[in-house]
């Protein structure tokens, strides 16, 4: 704002002029009194829980990463920073030691110390706190507090990733004295953090009311007061965004996006989503038991013209199960290929007799869900596979997920939690995983073997050797990374996060507003 | 009133009946649908985990034991904790009943202080160009859907013409824009049923009298037509209501109004048994308590109707 240009000026004196235009009624997000600066967020769904420990969705974590701080802190360029935790290292194979920030204080004016840390730590795999992140910690064996500012993490075995999975959900960190005192039930509704913001009022289904926390060890946030509100349908959030009545929208669609950019005073900021969308693959059941069918159809999927088309050029094509961004994600791997010949040429070779592929699909659930399947089930026709698009509803799917009862291929929109193939690949299709349907004897070494190295030498080419395994028998057959967009007030200058966080802290969100 | 305390003793009993059979249906039909406990956890949850969580809400014992408690429950007013949210069901029902009532409320004022002088002008002036325009515009009404509505209405009105906001419940301007989605249906039907009720009624050989007598027009149609067309009207106009609070659902959704309509559909996909219970159960006392108003004023307005 110090630094305002020529071409600012212009800007305001035309908003100036907009906002003289007769029936022009300056909406609340604008209106109000002397200089309290406002940020309203629009997202899809209302809360469900403040409690961090007792959700992991989207519409959640948005708000309880910003009103709790965790020891690390996954920036929005996928960096590990010091959140709580000032620095740590590793002491030996399994010990990992924690020096945390000192003059901490909770909302309520309690002192944070390692005490809170322990606390929340083991508060989530705790058999009687039912947190619904117990499998979160599972490597650790024991935590110690030897004094306010230490704290000392023991695991099981080596655990390369623990400051990585400190840094996500069930990593947020709770105040051990106030929920002592009033219990989980206030605490869920009445919640109090070390955060950036802290908790003013919630109206359900309507709005979350926070206030900046002027005494936020990171800096004072850009602005007075954060209003997110819950516009499920995406006309309406669209619609609320061009007028200006909210400054921020998340998930917006790529046909959504050009008609925000087309409006004068707002934009789309996209960050590359951090996981892929695949159609994982029932391995168990003929013929998608033979490697060469699978090929097949990964060859036979012209994933080029779904970004193009589908996507308007929203997203990338995929080189295999490690998401771009992630650690070791290998950047000499070329884009999986579209060869509908050499498709056709496989599955031959495999001796397939046409058998029906279902291809089970959510339809909006996950961003162009049923399109893509469609548009794929025509391209694998093309290409000589009898493919069969079966629509489910949500809570079904999650269903199937839990009985391991999928047909043929669907969709899964795996996340890299902790942006490295042990957090997504390893955690999804690993032994005894959500998506174990297919074993590989040496697969399975290397993915054990990197999730108990500490040696990062040593874990590349694990992952290495895994996706080329992985590329030759396709538990899962990537499709695309998607970027995901928000829709933005010119005046907010904000970083989206590729795991769907909120990232509203002073380093990553600016209101260049008078 | 003599009959009037059997009439209300078999009302309160065919209501009972009506209750016990509403919340059993929807007891079978939310449990045929799916399990709420994959919802509730990461995908990646042991099954330990799964059991853990089923047996904490209750969903582990066999189907006629939760049936017996839920009834059991329900009798005493306790509709269970909701399984998303992790309150008493009932309070987080009837925190967003009054939202819609307030959108139910002004949507059938609206719809009734738009559609009733319509019909009656349309009967009056029948195939003059109002009424052709009126009854054009309430066949729209009545068939196009509410979503496409409640979204033209946003572009139009609000984001073209910058008269109203889009979404959200905060002051009166909010209102409008939900009210007149939800009315609209409505205020084409009462119209339509307006107009032919007069019509009718305009046909009677006491209006011809009346005409004959040498009474003015005005009180023709005030005194002699409108009491009589009066019994249908009511009785379309007091389902109409009804239908109003139900039908919520996608104006809720579409303006993002925090009220029951919107709950209700969430509930459903979250598997949250108490709270989808909850709401039926309390949709339908108040689907019989609007009807019992009905025929209560029906006998004011017909005597013929309190002497059977």
């Amino acid at each position: 704002m110090a630094e305002m240009t020529r071409r600012d000026v212009l800007k305001l004196t035309a908003a100036g002029a907009a906002m003289a235009l007769p029936g022009m009624i300056p909406s609340p997000a604008h209106a109000q009194g002397a200089g309290k600066r406002e940020l309203v967020v629009a997202q899809g769904g209302d809360v469900a829980q403040f409690d961090p420990h007792m959700s992991t969705s989207s519409n959640d974590i948005r708000i309880s990463f910003n009103l709790f701080d965790n020891l690390t802190s996954r920036r929005p360029d996928g960096k590990l920073a010091p959140g709580l935790a000032t620095e740590w290292k590793l002491q030996g194979q399994t010990t990992w030691v924690f020096r945390l920030r000192s003059g901490v204080k909770w909302h309520n004016g309690d002192p944070f110390s390692s005490a809170d840390a322990k606390f929340s730590i083991e508060r989530t795999y705790d058999p009687n706190a039912k947190m619904r992140v117990n499998t979160v910690f599972t490597t650790v064996e024991r935590i110690e507090a030897p004094d306010p500012a230490t704290l000392i993490i023991h695991t099981k075995k080596p655990d390369p990733l623990l400051p990585a999975r400190l840094g996500f959900y069930g990593g947020q960190i709770v105040p051990k004295k106030y929920l002592d005192a009033v219990g989980p039930d206030t605490f869920n509704q009445k919640p109090i953090g070390t955060g950036p913001v802290r908790f003013v009022s919630w109206a359900k289904d309507d709005r979350v009311v926070l206030d900046a926390n002027p005494d936020y060890w990171g800096g004072r946030v850009d602005f007075d007061r954060l209003i997110v509100r819950a516009l499920p349908e995406m006309a309406p959030r669209v619609a609320a965004l061009l007028k200006g009545e909210v400054d921020l929208i998340t998930q917006v669609p790529p046909d959504q996006g050009e008609r925000i950019k087309a409006n004068a005073s707002t934009v789309v900021s996209g960050a590359l989503y951090g996981g892929l969308y695949v159609l994982a693959v029932n391995s168990k059941r003929p013929p998608l038991d033979n490697p060469l069918v699978k090929q097949a159809l990964s060859l036979a999927i012209d994933r080029e013209t779904i970004v193009k088309e589908l996507w308007r050029g929203r997203g990338v094509v995929p080189s295999g199960p490690i998401a771009k961004g992630d650690n070791h994600f290998d950047t000499s791997l070329p884009p999986l290929a579209y060869d509908p010949k050499e498709a056709r040429e496989r599955l031959r070779k495999a001796g397939y007799k046409n058998e029906e592929i279902v291809i089970e699909t959510t339809s909006g659930y996950m961003a162009g869900d049923k399109p893509m399947a469609e548009a794929i089930q025509a391209m694998w026709r093309d290409a000589g596979v009898n493919g069969k698009v079966e629509v489910l509803e949500y809570s079904v799917r999650a269903q199937k997920n839990r009985d391991r009862s999928f047909k043929g291929v669907w969709w899964s929109d795996p996340t890299s939690t902790l942006r490295d193939p042990d957090g997504m690949m390893w955690r999804l299709l690993g032994p005894g995983a959500p998506q174990d349907y297919w074993r590989h004897p040496e697969f399975d070494e290397l993915g054990n073997a990197a999730r108990f190295s500490v040696d990062e030498k040593f874990r590349a080419d694990a992952y290495k050797k895994m996706t080329r395994i992985a590329l030759e028998h396709f538990p899962w057959i990537p499709v695309i990374q998607p970027y995901e967009d928000y829709g933005l007030q010119k005046h907010v200058e904000w970083a989206p996060d590729p795991l769907q966080q909120l990232e509203i802290r002073r380093f990553n969100l600016k209101l260049r507003r008078a | 009133m003599r009959g009037l305390l059997p009439f209300l003793a078999s009302r309160v009993l065919r209501a009972a009946v009506a209750l016990w059979l509403v919340s059993t249906v929807v007891f079978v039909v939310m449990r045929l649908s799916g399990d709420p406990v994959p919802l509730l956890l990461p995908p990646d949850a042991p099954r330990n985990e799964i059991f853990r969580v089923r047996a904490e809400l209750g969903l582990d014992r066999p189907l006629p034991v939760q049936y017996a408690v839920f009834l059991g429950n329900a009798l005493r007013g306790d509709f269970g904790r909701s399984i998303h949210f992790r309150q008493p069901a009932l309070g987080v029902v009837l925190n967003r009943l009054p939202a819609t009532f307030e959108l139910g409320l002004t949507a059938f004022v609206l719809a009734a202080l738009i559609a009733l002088p319509i019909g009656v002008l349309s009967a009056v002036r029948r195939n003059s160009a109002v009424d052709q325009t009126a009854m054009g515009l309430a066949l729209v009404g009545q068939s196009a859907p509410t979503f496409f509505i409640g979204i033209l209405l946003i572009l139009v009105v609000s984001l073209k013409l910058g008269l109203l906001p889009t979404s959200g419940r905060e002051d009166w301007r909010n209102l409008i824009l939900p009210a007149l989605t939800l009315g609209a249906f409505a205020m084409a039907s009462i119209a339509r049923l307006t107009r032919s009720a007069v019509l009718e009624v305009l046909r009677a050989d006491y209006v011809r009298t009346a005409r004959a007598k040498g009474v003015s027009e005005t009180l023709v149609v005030v005194k002699h037509t409108l009491r009589n067309a009066a019994v249908p009207i009511v009785t379309i106009t007091g389902l109409q209501f009804g239908t109003l609070l139900g039908g919520a659902v996608v104006t809720e959704t579409v303006f993002a109004w925090p009220g029951i309509g919107r709950l209700a559909i969430q509930s459903i996909y979250n598997r949250d048994y108490p709270v989808v219970q909850c709401t039926v159960f309390l949709s339908a006392i108040l689907f019989i308590v609007i009807n019992f108003c009905i025929d209560l004023i029906y006998g004011l307005l017909d005597p013929r109707v309190r002497s059977s």
